[in-house]
């Protein structure tokens, strides 16, 4: 009797106990924000940004008035800060941006008589000095300090120290940009040297720039200060190149967001908001990490976005502008541009390599749908005068649809809140000390030309 | 059992807690707790732990301090004791040793216990910065203020438990009181080092403290009643150093950076139990009822990043309510225990900084961010059987036991989330099993004892090497991104443990 319900007791409690796998509630547990949102940032390898080193004060001084110093420039009427002007938070608020010729700064920049727009954004230079490994929306200048790949090819100087210094070197070859066209005068009516050299003629423009230069006797005490073992006769424009990364590196690098705070372990530096947006961004739904990952939060690779076309294009593709695809001319990367990094984004609009978004919400809305939104493009968002450069045709949208990234053909279905939240990670981007950066305008420059006109 | 992602909700983790009874266990997570106490000698261990209404004269005194009254005699014992975890998920060994003795009424014991914890994973790459990090990423930097020491940390630490009691037997009312304390230096807790995952060590340092109170009433008839007050202090610091990757910009490489956090574990236990036993009435059968009661405060608890239940202290009010009967037949011996535990929990965070909410209001620095409610709902089955045979000699006996324990748990949460000003609601169950087994020679000098049993339905956190997405991207930067961490999975594991014992008289 009693082993019989023994047996039983212990039979029934066996079977019981092997159905054990599927007593588990699948359901789990409510979210917590700062365990999901680390794991995330892991996947990613978003880490937090070093100490960047401190630059010879020396040499961040003649970086700066070469920055804002109009003598580079052909034309002696545009600098380098004049595209990336600090009241601009180092960009010019313009979708497109405005080159030689042009007047006024920031976004109330004016095109010059015959002249016509560059036809790509001026992305900020606020943490260009952090090492992405590329610059220039197609990427044209890549790599680290040990190797560079530039226009330049083995024309490049050596001695460049990073590829801040090496970027640094190409918008003076730029016509449009800064050196002007053949035939063109500067602001005093005198010739333009620099217009009248060949485009792959680095070395000679260059030197041209450094002629210029060298014959205002301040630069020349700036110089030495810079580079005291260097005699004079053996500066060349990688000086002037390495100053100026080293006043951008110095002066423009913003680090201390929210978010940079809360990727250092502080949980309270992000509001909830601001977390489910990471939460998104980093995650399956938006997946903006798969671009804007990694240390920079992006800078790293390129992709067709389905931007909007816009402006007067590039090289053989104009009036379309292909982008990396131009540069390598790969069908791979056709309508491919960098995919920026992201700190202080919430400064740095019109947003895109061509501007085509003024506002965040509106680059985030593009993302939900790329499809449908590039094909309902709304051109009112533009300025005017860059309204009718859209180029919205059949063709043109099924090109740019045709080699469209593979991960943004699908909507991404984002609801409204959490483009919002999105936007409000985004905003979380933000160093406070990056709002305002009209300290860093000098009151004048070397060569006496006028620094805010 | 698959594996599934974590989702810890690991509030009052019962890994704490030396005492195997009137401590009503609760976890909200089936990490499996490794036998790491489990180390005096038993006779019903082995039937699945029944211990309502079936005697356990040698583990009984570690409960209750007034049942060593029933040792009629001086002993020694010693109960190496084993576990391990699958999967090379922990590992253990145990060496106590003790004596009981009585001098007249008086009785009392000492034990001490030596112990050894592995590391949990010590190979997992997820848990310990790989080697070959080492030669891409470089540590730059002076160390931090507290670290000391970034080498791996040792692959197992030990822990030291002294016990001792004292009791009187009151002469001709057959009553005992009796009182013992216990208390262990932790180096090690099973499983601890796998709450921080991606950590460089895990430097565990504490103790817990134990003090007991027991009374044994014993009426004729084999009637008793038994009743036991019990404080249990847990006091644990974790020291968990991390190398922080950070992306330098001067040379544009990664490096690494240690960090140092401390976490403090700390809890107060108070419990009461009493028992009552007696047998059914012209049968072999007895029968026992237990009532238990533990008031549990834990001012600290250890945060960790898998921890998604946001919560800093808490409270917890747990009950116990069993009945339990046996039955003696010949050689045979059955019990069996059913015991119920309704569990109430609170836990809530604190806000470090002043703490916005959508409404537009602010938290304050203390004010609470969360509040976490648990209501538990547990069951635990315990039955085995025992049987012994005669060896030659009437002197000489064998018995064999087996046994099986089986306990469910289910718990409700509701979160109050006050920063977000919403409620979220959760429902978790799940069923652990437990099968054992022994087998005991009793000869007139000593006795010699084999236990054994296998925990399932439980788990441990397990790296998960496709955590990593790699850019999908074919252009990108070499070396650019740094390896991430892998997600952490809960996988199924099973705890086998093996425990030899011998007890002898001291003449």
């Amino acid at each position: 009797m009693m082993t019989r319900f023994v047996r039983t007791i212990y039979l029934g409690l066996l079977v019981l106990a092997t159905g054990c796998d599927g007593w588990k509630t699948p359901s789990g547990p409510p979210a917590s924000l700062d365990a999901d949102l680390r794991q995330s940032l892991s996947r990613w390898g978003t880490v937090p940004i070093g100490p960047t080193p401190a630059q010879p004060p020396a040499l961040v001084d003649l970086g700066q008035a070469l920055m804002f110093d109009k003598v580079l420039s052909g034309n002696r009427d545009i600098a380098c800060a004049t595209c990336h002007n600090p009241a601009s938070h180092a960009g010019d608020g313009l979708a497109l941006s405005i080159g030689t010729g042009g007047s006024g700064l920031g976004p109330s920049r004016t095109l010059g008589p015959g002249r016509q727009f560059i036809p790509r954004n001026a992305p900020t230079l606020v943490n260009t000095g952090l090492g992405a490994f590329y610059l220039f929306w197609d990427g044209r200048v890549s790599g680290s300090s040990f190797a560079f790949q530039t226009p330049a090819g083995a024309a490049l100087p050596p001695g460049l120290p990073n590829i801040l210094a090496a970027q640094a070197m190409f918008p003076v070859m730029s016509r449009e940009e800064m050196r002007g066209a053949p035939g063109d005068r500067d602001r005093f009516g005198n010739p333009n040297e620099l217009a009248e050299l060949g485009d792959s003629d680095f070395v000679a423009v260059w030197q041209a720039v450094m002629r210029r230069l060298l014959a205002i006797p301040e630069y020349v005490t700036k110089f030495s200060a810079a580079f005291p073992g260097t005699p004079t006769s053996e500066l060349g424009f990688q000086h002037a190149a390495t100053a100026i990364a080293a006043f951008e590196t110095q002066a423009l690098t913003h680090t201390d967001s929210p978010f940079d705070r809360y990727l250092q372990h502080d949980d309270a530096a992000l509001t909830a908001e601001q977390k489910r947006g990471a939460l998104l961004f980093f995650g399956d739904k938006a997946r903006c990490s798969s671009c804007h990952g990694g240390p920079l939060l992006g800078g790293q690779n390129f992709a067709n976005a389905g931007v909007p076309q816009l402006g007067p294009g590039v090289g053989s593709g104009a009036p379309l502008d292909l982008g990396r695809g131009e540069l390598l001319n790969q069908e791979f990367y056709k309508f491919a541009f960098r995919a920026s990094p992201l700190r202080n984004v919430e400064l740095t609009g019109p947003y895109m390599h061509d501007g085509a978004f003024p506002t965040l919400e509106a680059v985030l809305k593009h993302y939900n749908d790329v499809p449908r939104a590039l094909r309902a493009y709304d051109t009112s968002q533009l300025p005017p005068t860059l309204q009718q450069m859209y180029r919205g045709d059949d063709a043109t949208l099924a090109a740019v649809l045709t080699s469209l990234d593979g991960r943004l053909t699908q909507p991404l279905n984002l609801s409204d809140v959490e483009i919002a939240e999105l936007v409000a990670f985004l905003k979380s981007l933000t160093d406070p000390a990056a709002r305002d950066l009209t300290s860093l305008i000098p009151a004048r420059v070397p060569s006496g030309l006028p620094v805010q006109e | 059992m698959t594996s599934r992602l974590v989702s810890l909700s690991v509030v009052l983790l019962a890994v704490a807690g030396t005492a195997s009874a009137q401590s009503i266990p609760i976890q909200t997570v089936p990490l499996v707790p490794a036998d790491q106490f489990d180390i005096f000698p038993s006779l019903t261990l082995a039937m699945g732990g029944v211990s309502i209404a079936v005697a356990d004269t040698l583990h009984d005194p570690f409960v209750n301090p007034a049942k060593g009254a029933r040792l009629r005699a001086a002993r020694f014992f010693s109960a190496p004791t084993f576990y391990s975890v699958s999967h090379d998920a922990g590992a253990g060994r145990t060496l106590p040793l003790g004596i009981f003795t009585t001098a007249g009424t008086w009785y009392g014991g000492l034990a001490l216990a030596l112990q050894q914890v592995d590391a949990s994973h010590p190979s997992s790459p997820s848990l310990n910065v790989p080697g070959t990090f080492d030669t891409t990423f470089r540590l730059t930097g002076p160390l931090p203020p507290g670290v000391q020491d970034l080498s791996p940390g040792a692959d197992s630490h030990g822990n030291a438990r002294a016990f001792a009691l004292i009791g009187k037997e009151l002469p001709g009312s057959g009553l005992s009181v009796g009182g013992s304390i216990g208390w262990t230096k932790l180096r090690a807790l099973d499983g601890v080092d796998l709450l921080y995952p991606g950590s460089r060590r895990v430097d565990q340092s504490g103790e817990t403290f134990d003090a007991r109170l027991g009374v044994l009433k014993e009426w004729a008839g084999d009637r008793s009643f038994e009743a036991i007050v019990l404080h249990e202090r847990f006091r644990m610091t974790h020291e968990v150093t991390f190398l922080d990757l950070f992306w330098d910009p001067g040379t544009q490489q990664f490096f690494q950076s240690p960090r140092l956090e401390r976490n403090r574990d700390f809890s107060k236990r108070w419990g009461v139990q009493v028992k009552y036993e007696r047998p059914l009435a012209a049968s072999e059968w007895r029968i026992g009822w237990l009532a238990t009661v533990n008031r549990i405060s834990q001012p600290n608890t250890p945060n960790s990043d898998l921890l998604n239940i946001p919560q800093d202290p808490g409270r917890t009010t747990a009950y116990e309510l069993g009945v339990g009967v046996s039955r003696t037949y010949g050689p045979s011996l059955f019990g069996m225990d059913v015991v119920f535990q309704p569990i109430w929990s609170t836990t809530w965070a604190e806000a470090s900084t002043p703490t916005a909410t959508p409404g537009g209001n602010v938290i304050p620095v203390g004010g609470r961010t969360v509040d976490n409610g648990f209501h538990f709902s547990n069951a635990l089955i315990r039955i085995g059987v025992s049987r012994e045979v005669t060896l030659g000699p009437l002197t000489k006996t064998a018995a064999l036991q087996l046994g099986l324990a089986v306990r469910s748990v289910h718990y409700n949460l509701t979160q109050q989330d006050h920063v977000d000003v919403a409620t979220h609601r959760l429902e978790e169950s799940w069923l652990e099993w437990t099968p054992t087994w022994g087998l005991s020679f009793r000869f007139p000098e000593l006795e010699l004892r084999y236990r054994g049993r296998v925990s399932h339905g439980t788990d441990r956190l397990v790296a998960n090497q496709n955590g990593f997405i790699a850019n999908p991207v074919a252009d990108v930067a070499p070396g650019f991104f740094p390896p991430g961490n892998s997600a952490m999975t809960l996988d199924g594991v099973h705890v086998v443990t093996h425990q030899f014992s011998v007890s002898l008289p001291l003449r």
